[in-house]
């Protein structure tokens, strides 16, 4: 009896627990990894040769999936598609679902990444889970910890980088996680799945660059084939309009604090 | 078995318990409808923002107004002084009979040090702590929301300062944008016309 007292107090708490959890992280959780402080050499550097600062910041394992977007809509119908006003968004909005609220999973496969969403979306759906889209900064310092020491080996990982950029299949992604490119923090895809929205995806340098063949000459490319696939990314991007919707980018979330944290400062859940 | 019952009864309860705070993440005010707001309105950002009299400010509260928006950080002493001189300058060419109609929304992106009493002092070192202005400060997520809405650029260096583009948009009564004045120095009359026929034009 006493037993079983036991069980159900220690049920009641992990429920009031998870409750308490569940508006902020959702059923369909993904893994925040920390991403320690740390510099990088960026091909649009503010001064020359000196490298880009960023803090530390948690930033999700893998992009966010199809079910994922869909428990979001179901909470927040503004954003559903035929909810969402043009100002925030184009007509290929979620185009391939079946309907507001069902991803097309026999087409696509189930655990693939949403695509087809403006950057206006990607921001509401970070902030609902509490937290951000990464920064340019952010996503771009991440993506380059890979741990590839040997020149020969960054060069190949570069060149397929290189071609994967100019002919990203999005009728055919692939699961989350499944890439097998991941960085020496954890963070999963960056490379190899889709391409990614970031806060500031138009750099303010932008409007100085125009977007023609000379642009990634003048971009710091360091004789680095690694440079000249970035360039390559941040001129795709700068190409984009926060209201387009393409197959080929999807986006993840990153955070200030990891929800446990924040959980644990904030206390007394219990 | 009674015991039983109790521990269902109670999971019951934890769930109701818990679905009923998942609902509070909704927004419980009735949204605006998309026939209402017009398509390509500022007013679909639902969002609220604090402005340096610690009032709580929406997009939508200006229906009816026209409004003008600049984006701006408070540590900035080179251009931003000037591109709030030039937000001035729109304000003050709008006849005065009618000026009192027209609001300012000067937005900060530096949300780190930027505060209400912060911008407070800004709004009252710049005399501009008047009626219809408001300096405001709000959540990351929102206040680059407005900017991509505008059109506006912002990225913070290293040292703090944010690069940005020099921009005075003004909206309509339904809060689309009816014109934007790109760079700093720039003449103002063609802006205060426009902002005088959005004044002229019957409320729909």
């Amino acid at each position: 009896m006493r037993l079983l007292k036991n069980i159900v107090t220690l049920t009641m708490l992990l429920m009031m627990w998870a409750s308490n959890l569940l508006p902020a992280q959702g059923v369909l959780q993904t893994k925040q990894v920390l991403v320690p402080a740390g510099s990088f050499h960026a091909v649009l550097p503010e001064v020359a040769g000196e490298p880009i600062q960023v803090d530390s910041f948690y930033m999700n394992e893998t992009v966010v999936t199809n079910e994922q977007f869909a428990e979001f809509l179901k909470t927040n119908p503004s954003w559903r598609r035929s909810e969402i006003p043009p100002v925030f968004t184009n007509k290929g909005y979620l185009r391939e679902w079946k309907s507001d609220l069902e991803p097309n999973y026999e087409d696509v496969g189930t655990n693939r990444p949403v695509t087809r969403v403006s950057w206006f979306a990607a921001n509401a759906y970070c902030d609902a889970q509490g937290g951000r889209l990464p920064t340019l900064n952010e996503w771009e310092y991440s993506a380059q910890l890979l741990g590839i020491t040997d020149k020969a080996a960054m060069d190949k990982f570069s060149s397929s980088l290189i071609s994967w950029y100019s002919g990203i299949d999005a009728q055919n992604l692939a699961e989350v996680g499944t890439t097998g490119i991941v960085t020496t923090k954890g963070v999963k895809d960056q490379f190899g799945l889709v391409m990614e929205w970031v806060e500031d995806f138009k750099p303010i340098i932008a409007d100085e660059l125009s977007l023609d063949c000379g642009t990634v000459g003048r971009m710091n490319t360091l004789n680095s084939l690694y440079n000249y696939a970035a360039s390559i990314r941040y001129i795709t991007r700068m190409s984009f309009n926060p209201k387009i919707t393409t197959g080929m980018v999807g986006f993840r979330c990153a955070y200030d604090k990891s929800v446990d944290t924040f959980q644990n400062e904030h206390g007394e859940t219990l | 078995m009674k015991s039983l019952r109790v521990y269902s009864f109670c999971l019951i309860i934890c769930v109701l318990f818990s679905q009923n705070i998942w609902a509070q993440h909704e927004h419980h005010e009735p949204a605006l409808k998309a026939s209402v707001v017009a398509d390509h309105s500022l007013y679909h950002l639902k969002s609220s923002f604090t402005n340096h009299r610690e009032e709580t400010i929406k997009f939508a509260d200006f229906k009816g107004k026209p409004v003008i928006v600049v984006m701006f950080y408070g540590n900035c002493t080179q251009v931003c002084p000037i591109l709030i001189k030039d937000t001035w300058r729109l304000y003050e060419a709008v006849d005065e009979s009618v000026r009192e109609q027209v609001h300012v929304l000067a937005i900060s992106f530096d949300t780190e040090n930027d505060s209400p009493e912060v911008l407070k002092e800004y709004a009252e070192y710049e005399q501009l702590d008047i009626p219809g202005w408001h300096f405001l400060t709000g959540k990351n997520t929102d206040i680059r929301s407005v900017a991509m809405m505008l059109g506006v650029k912002y990225q913070q260096q290293s040292d703090g300062n944010f690069a940005h583009s020099n921009l005075v948009t003004v909206l309509d009564k339904k809060g689309e944008i009816s014109t934007r004045v790109e760079g700093l120095n720039q003449p103002m009359s063609e802006a205060a016309k426009v902002i005088q026929q959005i004044i002229s034009e019957p409320i729909q």
